[in-house]
């Protein structure tokens, strides 16, 4: 008997399966990330345009960014001055843009530098015990100070530099990391895939390497990400208070600390590195939002 | 209850001691040597010196930080290198404004935020719910002086509903009090706001699942009863945890805020002693504002078993 032709004995043979089921979409593998994965998508695409900006600032139709021109000062958005020119009368457009690359630059390094700490103190403490009790003392002493305070204190003491801001800021994040790290260690080393390694003989430091080690990258990585975020925002808050970046330096909280005397006026002073600092560490909490969904929903409780 | 008290105040007395021990460790930790970078780049040897042996450079750590510690404790937080006032002195005479700014953003961000979480959760899925979620990563996002300036230039400049900067004291009426701090309150919940509405939101989801929800809904119970009784009572335990845990951001927003609006309080204290590179001012500051924040969380840690009669020490 063949499989097509059904026998017809008074019942309607049902209808091929391609009928009913709507026609399968064909998706090449990036439309099925997005699809997947919207938050990542639209957040990792806007970090890499900003990423992008900040290479070919020089490319941008810009001038620059340090250069005086009294003559022409606080002139109002044209097609000259897309954003106006500030007190010294320096073009706003080209400091907005070439600011970009001190945001990222101190949210990457902020991130990279407290991950590698943090990852560090926590593998160590999540441990040795004994390192555990007095290190987890110090780390929490460390955030019961409110990082902005922090970071004052410390910048008060150095002079303004973009290394300090980033080390100020980093010291403040470095405890973050190391709880989360510790934490993460402490469940691990409870599992019987580590007993087991343990118990056949494996040195510690091939355990912590291999068995410990890749299971802390999914979380301090989505961690790292909000740090980067809110190393944007503390770096602009500095240099707004003035205790930030040296004012020479174009960064988006220098242009804005210009521009308050004005504001009142002169709004687009400030307005417009706002408006990017704003999108841009939006853009970053969208990528670690995604990522942290789409690594381990629960997750969302610990972050 | 009275021995889990005493054990959690006794627990927070090494937080607080490696508080002190790391702002004070900051005059040694830092590079470059801090007399002269305090003294500025026009001050003579002499008065680098003389910063030194203010600041007790000159002399042995432990010493100098035995001798600090005790004069602390005592409320003795040194004295402004700039007035030559006691610097706990020039704080007191700054708290009013700050603790007015705090309380009041308090205020409005629990009332906006807790309806908010509480919304999202019963309409999950919905517009209503996504709109929730975009405000609150909104709210994360945008720095609190940028908020600050937006709603000053919109809702003070423009259309003339607020002062503009400045601040009032309670004494001197509150109508005067709260419109001065209705926009920097505003300013400085937005993030406070997104925080608590997306943890009010989560463990609502979380609760809301529960099988005592299906028996309360199953008895008859309305849905107001049940999102904001049943529900809500026990989601009490996350929010007030997320507002301890948040208190740090709001101490910071606000040394921000005061700068925007002008207000005369110990942020603005802080920024000005920034400017004027004095550190006896700063270290003070930062030293109440921990404290403070130490204090805010051992009393979180307390109201636990207020709200939720289940824990037990």
């Amino acid at each position: 008997m063949s499989t097509t032709t059904l026998p017809t004995d008074g019942f309607t043979p049902a209808p091929e399966l391609a009928d009913v089921l709507p026609p399968r979409k064909e998706r090449s593998r990036l439309g099925m990330f997005i699809h997947r994965h919207p938050t990542i998508a639209v957040g990792g695409f806007m970090v890499i345009m900003f990423i992008l900006m900040a290479i070919f600032a020089p490319l941008l139709g810009t001038v620059d960014p340090t250069a005086l021109a009294p003559a022409k000062r606080t002139r109002a958005p044209s097609e000259i001055y897309w954003f106006g020119t500030d007190m010294l009368g320096r073009d706003v457009y080209s400091r907005v843009i070439y600011g970009s690359r001190i945001s990222l630059i101190i949210g990457f390094a902020v991130a990279f530098l407290s991950a590698v700490i943090g990852l560090f103190i926590g593998l160590i403490s999540g441990f040795i015990r004994s390192v555990d009790a007095v290190v987890m003392r110090i780390m929490d002493g460390i955030m019961s100070i409110p990082s902005i305070l922090l970071a004052i204190a410390m910048m008060a003491l150095t002079r303004a530099s973009v290394e300090n801001v980033i080390i100020a800021i980093t010291i403040a994040d470095v405890p973050r990391v190391s709880r989360l790290v510790r934490g993460v260690v402490l469940t691990l080393r409870e599992q019987p895939y580590v007993e087991a390694a343990i118990a056949s003989g494996t040195r510690m430091p091939t355990i912590i390497l291999k068995h410990i080690l890749p299971n802390t990258f999914a979380p301090v990585l989505v961690l790292a990400t909000f740090l980067c975020a809110s190393a944007m925002i503390a770096e602009a808050t500095l240099s707004f208070i003035g205790a930030g970046t040296p004012p020479i330096v174009p960064s988006w909280g220098n242009i804005m600390a210009e521009g308050r005397a004005l504001w009142q006026v002169k709004p687009y002073i400030v307005f417009f590195p706002a408006l990017f600092l704003s999108i841009t560490v939006l853009s970053v909490n969208l990528l670690g939002d995604g990522m942290r969904d789409a690594l381990d929903p629960r997750m969302a409780k610990r972050i | 209850m009275f021995a889990y008290t005493v054990r959690r105040v006794i627990a927070t007395i090494p937080v607080m001691a490696v508080v002190a021990l790391f702002v004070f460790s900051l005059l040694y930790i830092a590079p470059g040597d801090p007399a002269a970078i305090i003294a500025g780049d026009q001050a003579t040897p002499e008065d680098v010196e003389r910063i030194r042996e203010s600041l007790g450079l000159d002399r042995p750590f432990l010493l100098r930080f035995t001798e600090w510690l005790f004069r602390v404790l005592q409320g003795d937080l040194g004295v402004s290198i700039f007035t030559n006032l006691p610097v706990s002195h020039m704080i007191q005479q700054r708290l009013e404004p700050t603790f007015s700014l705090m309380a009041l953003t308090l205020v409005i961000a629990l009332s906006f935020a807790i309806p908010m979480g509480v919304l999202a959760a019963w309409k999950q899925g919905t517009w209503i719910d996504r709109l929730v979620m975009v405000f609150a990563v909104m709210g994360f996002s945008v720095p609190v002086f940028v908020v600050g300036y937006v709603l000053a230039y919109t809702f003070a400049l423009q259309l003339d509903w607020f002062p503009v900067q400045g601040y009032s004291p309670l004494a001197n009426g509150f109508g005067g009090w709260l419109s001065n701090l209705m926009l920097p309150a505003i300013a400085l919940g937005s993030a406070f706001i997104a925080l608590i509405a997306r943890i009010t939101r989560a463990t609502m989801l979380e609760v809301l699942s529960q099988d005592y929800v299906r028996t309360a809904r199953a008895k008859g119970v309305g849905q107001r009863s049940v999102l904001f009784v049943h529900a809500l009572k026990n989601a009490a335990v996350p929010i007030i945890t997320i507002i301890g845990i948040g208190f740090a951001a709001l101490i910071g927003g606000a040394v921000v805020t005061e700068s925007v609006f002008a207000i005369p309080g110990v942020g603005r204290l802080v920024v000005d002693a920034i400017l004027r590179r004095d550190y006896p001012v700063i270290q003070g500051v930062v030293l109440m504002f921990s404290f403070t924040y130490v204090i805010v969380n051992l009393i979180v840690d307390l109201l636990y078993t207020v709200f939720d009669p289940r824990i037990r020490y």
